[in-house]
């Protein structure tokens, strides 16, 4: 778990996987609307979703399941680790009929931290070997954000752990609103993919199919956040991004995070990183939820790529120079 | 492991000899052997069930297939009657498959069918299913309902003690047990922190034990609520059986047929035993058979074994080519090993001496 990095099933394996899209949102932000737009588009996809609202869904579709959000914490030593043991029974059961559908869509209640949701991909080895976290999306409703961010932690949670952000409602705000409103969703993640909406109208290649975390695609959206070293010390949820360009040390690096992950992983939300270990070709990826971590790599880097390893963390009570620090010194000698 | 399958073993198993195997489409979600041991049923992932008549186990084309459930079929019992079967699906309903392959509609509820088990002597029988936190009996014709019970979150899993008066159910922090036929129903919850997956009951009620989540089994012994504990799987417990004289707990999870004594003192403070295995192959089900101290086990590779428990034999059923053994059971009588795998194959091997 967190002192040993897990090996994902290699690329080739990856692409069998079923992809899974979590959903997540305030109540009234709106995930039924995205969702029925997701049903109803003309993609020629098939998708089983995993609803806790029964009823609200407004379209017809034989593979709509019922869950209850049960949630319960593994005896495993991670002391944060919380899982939902009714999404491993869910996926394993519509597993049972693959053939049926391309993909798998969990939708959460408002309230919901996405924490558990997320862990469930990494604590079940039936789980992982049948499916994929594809993307956590958050809806977010530009109209009440900033107000729903003071009040509601599990809001600020459902913005860091999102790899896509919905910024839904814009027509009922102004430009000048909504650029607060993105600086401050920036501040909590500065790499989520961020897109604006009106009635849950996003392109669905901006929601299905995010093919887990483009790291570097990211960054280039969000490039100012990285020169940031106003603060040393967040109470925060916030953003904190590390580049090495020195090739690094695999075991050294494993040990650092496992014990990174160990010592803070409560308050780690998530971690993700590109890695550049000496002596491979390929490009390493790692993801972390709190204490739970795996990784696994993806393939060679691009031609004319700089070989640059690069690690974020979002989370709260974050040391910035400790971090640092510590990823520095797993450069290879 | 000097008890493993071997190069001094023959390449081919029963199933060549004395079996037939019939690729259905769609994964094999359970297989069931009706109380008279007339007849096999095979259940899968696409709804449908087929059905091999005694008379023709070793003719897979005579089987008789056909579509009982819109959606999986995610659960799979005898009737408690002598003939037919019983059904839970996706699709929240519970179907009746008599012998002549008539199907009747026994409920319908709002979440999905995912454990069916019933009880007999023969004389009387109850049906009992699991649907979320509910666990609903009925009486033997399937009609009546006599009782639902509520449960702190959802049933993983439901068994009858070998008398039939107690149902015990498995959930998160714990199993319930109850009686069956009580007028005011008390639940004897049994405690145990996480999410616990499965569940077994000894054949005299000694004991009582759950699968969890963590790779590890809990038991709790019924005469004084004694804590055990069983661990070190390399991976879930997905399937396990007492045999019938109750002296071993047989489980897979491990590349090795896991036995857990449940005599002179264990299982605590008791290694397991090991029956026989496939190294770096995972174990996925067991059965024990109801007349001689024999188990069988079907591996993730597709491969299906018998070993004696008690001098340690190894007999290869099928050996490996497929996908992982997903529903493995014996027949009453013990003259049928039936199994079927997550890519669709059905399997009678028939144990009668001829």
């Amino acid at each position: 778990m967190s002192d040993t990095v897990q090996a994902s099933p290699d690329a080739a394996a990856q692409n069998t996987l079923v992809p899974v899209t979590v959903l997540t949102g305030f109540l009234g932000a709106g995930k039924t609307t995205l969702l029925n737009h997701i049903l109803t588009a003309q993609h020629g996809r098939k998708y089983a979703v995993v609803v806790n609202e029964f009823g609200e869904l407004g379209v017809d579709n034989d593979l709509v399941v019922d869950a209850d959000e049960e949630v319960f914490e593994m005896n495993n030593g991670c002391i944060c680790c919380t899982v939902r043991g009714d999404l491993i029974r869910i996926l394993g059961n519509l597993m049972k009929r693959r053939a049926k559908f391309d993909g798998i869509i969990v939708e959460t209640t408002g309230l919901a931290d996405p924490a558990p949701v997320a862990q469930t991909f990494f604590v079940d080895e039936d789980v992982r070997g049948k499916t994929r976290l594809d993307a956590v999306v958050t809806v977010v409703d530009a109209y009440n954000v900033i107000q729903t961010l003071d009040e509601s932690p599990e809001a600020v949670n459902q913005i860091a752990f999102a790899d896509v952000i919905i910024l839904n409602k814009t027509d009922l705000v102004d430009e000048v609103a909504l650029a607060t409103i993105e600086s401050r969703i920036r501040a909590i993640n500065a790499v989520a993919r961020l897109h604006r909406a009106q009635r849950g109208d996003v392109p669905l290649s901006d929601v299905l199919d995010q093919g887990g975390f483009d790291l570097q695609r990211a960054l280039e959206h969000a490039p100012h956040f990285l020169e940031d070293t106003s603060h040393s010390h967040e109470a925060d949820v916030t953003s904190l991004s590390y580049e090495v360009e020195e090739p690094l040390d695999a075991a050294k690096f494993q040990a650092w995070i496992g014990a990174v992950l160990q010592e803070q992983g409560a308050d780690i939300l998530r971690a993700k990183g590109i890695l550049n270990y000496a002596g491979e070709d390929q490009r390493f990826a790692f993801q972390a939820v709190h204490m739970m971590a795996d990784g696994g790599f993806i393939g060679p880097w691009k031609a004319g790529e700089p070989r640059v390893s690069r690690l974020v963390f979002i989370g709260r009570n974050l040391n910035r120079p400790q971090l640092r620090r510590g990823f520095e010194s797993c450069r290879a000698k | 492991m000097s008890d493993t399958v071997n190069d001094t073993m023959p390449a081919t198993g029963l199933l060549e000899r004395r079996g037939a195997m019939r690729q259905m489409e769609g994964q094999i979600t359970g297989c069931a052997i009706s109380r008279d041991s007339q007849q096999v049923a095979f259940a899968t992932g696409e709804g449908d069930i087929m059905v091999a008549d005694r008379a023709d186990w070793g003719q897979s084309d005579a089987w008789n297939a056909m579509t009982v459930h819109d959606g999986a079929i995610l659960a799979l019992a005898p009737d408690a009657a002598p003939t037919g079967f019983l059904t839970g699906g996706d699709d929240n309903a519970l179907r009746r498959v008599a012998a002549d392959g008539g199907v009747s509609d026994l409920a319908k509820g709002r979440r999905w069918i995912e454990h069916i088990t019933t009880w007999s002597n023969g004389k009387g029988g109850v049906i009992a299913f699991a649907s979320g936190k509910q666990v609903e009996l009925r009486d033997a014709d399937g009609h009546t309902t006599l009782k639902v019970l509520e449960h702190p979150s959802t049933v993983s899993g439901i068994v009858f003690d070998a008398k039939g008066k107690r149902i015990a159910a498995s959930h998160y922090n714990g199993a319930s047990m109850w009686f069956v036929q009580a007028r005011v129903d008390t639940v004897r919850p049994l405690e145990w922190k996480g999410s616990h997956i499965g569940i077994a009951i000894h054949p005299a009620g000694e004991a009582l034990v759950t699968s969890m989540q963590e790779s590890e089994l809990h038991g709790w012994r019924l005469s004084d609520g004694h804590n055990m504990r069983m661990s070190g799987y390399p991976s879930k417990v997905q399937s396990m059986a007492f045999t019938r004289n109750g002296k071993w707990l047989v489980t897979s999870g491990a590349d090795t047929i896991v036995m857990w004594p449940f005599f002179g003192g264990g299982p605590m403070g008791k290694p397991p035993a090991e029956a026989g295995g496939l190294p770096g192959v995972m174990c996925t089900r067991v059965a024990c058979h109801p007349v001689h101290d024999i188990v069988a086990a079907g591996f993730a590779d597709g491969s299906v074994l018998m070993a004696d428990t008690s001098a340690q034999r190894i007999l290869p059923v099928c050996v490996g080519g497929s996908g992982a053994v997903t529903a493995l059971e014996f027949s009453p009588d013990g003259c049928c090993l039936a199994f079927g795998s997550e890519d669709g194959r059905a399997c009678v091997v028939d144990l009668s001496a001829k």
